[in-house]
């Protein structure tokens, strides 16, 4: 069948596409971490994934930004590798805000690496010794930056290349509300129809999704022992999902604790239906009435427009429509192992 | 018999299996009072916090109510559910079930809490909106109780049954319960708590509209 085959190889591409297209050259990290108002430093540059040497220092340009207003542009940049450089800046004598200190983002901009920014990287506290007001936040505004279009997934600082499980993790979730959609539209049907291929469907969709539902949660452990430090943090979207998990071992158990499979069979369908009417606050609407590691959590959408950019929608999207047909293809050869056992044990 | 005759009648009727049978309901309020001792004596060592307090509250609450309403489907025989099924219709059945739990599940918070304020101290700032929380409370509690032992009381087994479906399915209805309960208590502040009694009484919605479809197909055998 056509769609077995596509299925196969849009995850094939997924996969391939997915750990092998490399990050956007990113700073990884700078030292030293802070400084006081008026000083001059000598600020390291680490990067990753980049190729500082690949330009002459001269046009490589770093900036310490504290908003769009005030910034300031470092005077000699000093390539050391590929993945470090020195950049001095002349802090200006007063702070662009009347606080004991400030955070600056620090910005490079590389001819072919393209723009990259650390946020909150350098903190700036104020002296209040000085009087003088030497120095000026907004002499040379960031402008004429580097943006680089090309195959490669954004950097971003604590996920790194764990953002590759996007495409692993994410679709879990869709594929798992497709299977229990389906699940739950068999077992209408099979209450308004009490036949036992209804009944075997919405079994097969039930046992796929809840698989969905358990590589779901070992891929999200997965990457929120990189990204969060710990695999299982009580985060409330953790213990959410545990507990919709639980409800559909339930569904199983309550099938099993009938004599009359029919009997079962029936009541499982009610069962469904309510169950996955339970699925819906545990997973959408409690997550976000209580703080949570998640991404986009309390009050916004779990997944944010802001957290994909096009390279990635390019592997995203085919990775939901891919697992979500190997899912049906899964629950389809699940639901015809189910009617075999039922032939050989001459119920059906 | 129209729907009010039909549903009044039901209503009735359950008040005077209740008052027949009167060691059921005894033996609940019985429970009532042994889980508050026993929970008290339990937790006598971090007494005063309120927080505890609301948490161990909502939980004697919860396992009072499951063992109250487990009863309503499996006291009753096979052979008078056919009865039944004979005369009135199901949805009928299933909603005057429902509020007699509810007023049940009422009476059983109400004593809950004079009996663990009594022993544990009353840690409760607004009463007003304590007791729309037990009131919400019961209504839920009430529902999904109705409910899944309805399903619970066809299968063998039905008191493990019963724990393992309610209990993931009430959890929506407990964490908003013990939110708002935390604000009648003032161990939270927030002003805008309206907006968790609208998600409680989304939720009581949803499940009495499903309890009002599905019963009819639970019931038949």
């Amino acid at each position: 069948m056509w769609w077995k085959t596509t299925s196969v190889l849009i995850l094939i591409y997924v996969i391939i596409a997915g750990i092998g297209v490399p990050l956007k050259p990113g700073i990884d990290r700078v030292a030293p971490l802070s400084s006081k108002a008026g000083q001059s430093i000598e600020l390291q540059v680490f990067g990753y994934n980049s190729t500082f040497s690949e330009t002459a220092s001269e046009k490589i340009r770093v900036w310490l930004e504290f908003d769009s207003l005030h910034a300031i542009q470092s005077g000699k940049v000093d390539v050391k590798n590929d993945t470090t450089l020195l950049a001095s800046f002349q802090i200006p004598a007063r702070l662009p805000q009347n606080k004991q200190s400030v955070l600056l983002n620090v910005i490079v901009d590389h001819p072919t690496n393209g723009v990259s920014l650390l946020p909150a990287a350098l903190e700036v506290l104020a002296d209040t010794a000085v009087n003088t007001d030497a120095g000026n936040w907004n002499e040379h505004p960031i402008s004429q930056l580097h943006v680089i279009k090309d195959f490669s997934y954004p950097y971003r600082n604590v996920i790194y290349e764990t953002i590759r499980n996007t495409y692993f993790h994410v679709p879990m979730w869709f594929a798992l509300m497709f299977m229990f959609i389906a699940s739950v539209y068999y077992s209408i049907q099979y209450l308004r129809n009490p036949v036992a291929e209804n009944d075997r469907r919405a079994v097969a969709f039930t046992e796929t999704g809840l698989l969905f539902g358990f590589l779901g949660l070992v891929t999200g452990m997965l990457w929120a022992h990189y990204a969060w430090g710990k695999a299982w943090s009580n985060d409330i979207k953790q213990l959410m999902t545990a507990v919709a998990l639980l409800v559909y071992l339930a569904y199983f158990i309550l099938r099993a604790s009938f004599d009359e499979p029919e009997k079962g069979a029936r009541l499982a369908a009610v069962y469904n239906i309510f169950a996955f009417s339970s699925l819906v606050p545990l997973l959408y609407i409690i997550p976000r009435m209580f703080a949570s590691l998640h991404p986009g959590a309390t009050g916004n959408p779990a997944f944010g427009s802001e957290d994909l950019d096009n390279t990635m929608r390019l592997v995203f999207y085919p990775s939901i429509i891919g697992f979500t047909m190997l899912g049906v293809w899964m629950a389809q050869i699940r639901y015809r192992s189910l009617r075999l056992r039922d032939r050989l044990a001459d119920i059906d | 018999m129209n729907f009010f005759s039909q549903f009044f009648t039901l209503l009735k009727k359950e008040f005077i299996i209740e008052f027949r049978q009167r060691y059921a309901i005894s033996g609940i309020v019985l429970y009532v009072f042994s889980m508050v001792f026993v929970v008290y004596v339990a937790s006598i060592s971090i007494k005063g916090q309120a927080q505890v307090w609301n948490i161990l509250f909502w939980l004697i609450v919860l396992f009072a109510g499951i063992n109250a309403v487990v009863k309503s489907f499996v006291q009753e025989s096979g052979a008078r559910q056919l009865y039944y099924y004979q005369l009135v219709d199901p949805s009928t059945l299933v909603l005057a079930k429902v509020t007699y739990n509810t007023l049940l599940l009422l009476v059983l918070n109400l004593l809950a809490y004079g009996t663990f304020s009594l022993v544990a101290g009353n840690p409760v700032k607004d009463l007003g909106l304590f007791a729309l929380v037990i009131l919400l409370g019961s209504i839920g509690f009430a529902i999904a109780f109705t409910f899944i032992s309805s399903i619970a009381a066809k299968a063998n087994n039905s008191a493990t049954l019963v724990a393992i479906l309610s209990f993931p399915v009430i959890l929506p209805i407990l964490l908003t319960l013990l939110r708002l309960s935390s604000i009648a208590l003032r161990v939270i502040q927030d002003t805008a708590f309206q907006k968790d009694i609208i998600n409680l009484l989304a939720i009581d919605g949803i499940l009495i509209a499903l309890t009002f479809v599905l019963f009819p197909y639970i019931w038949r055998d």
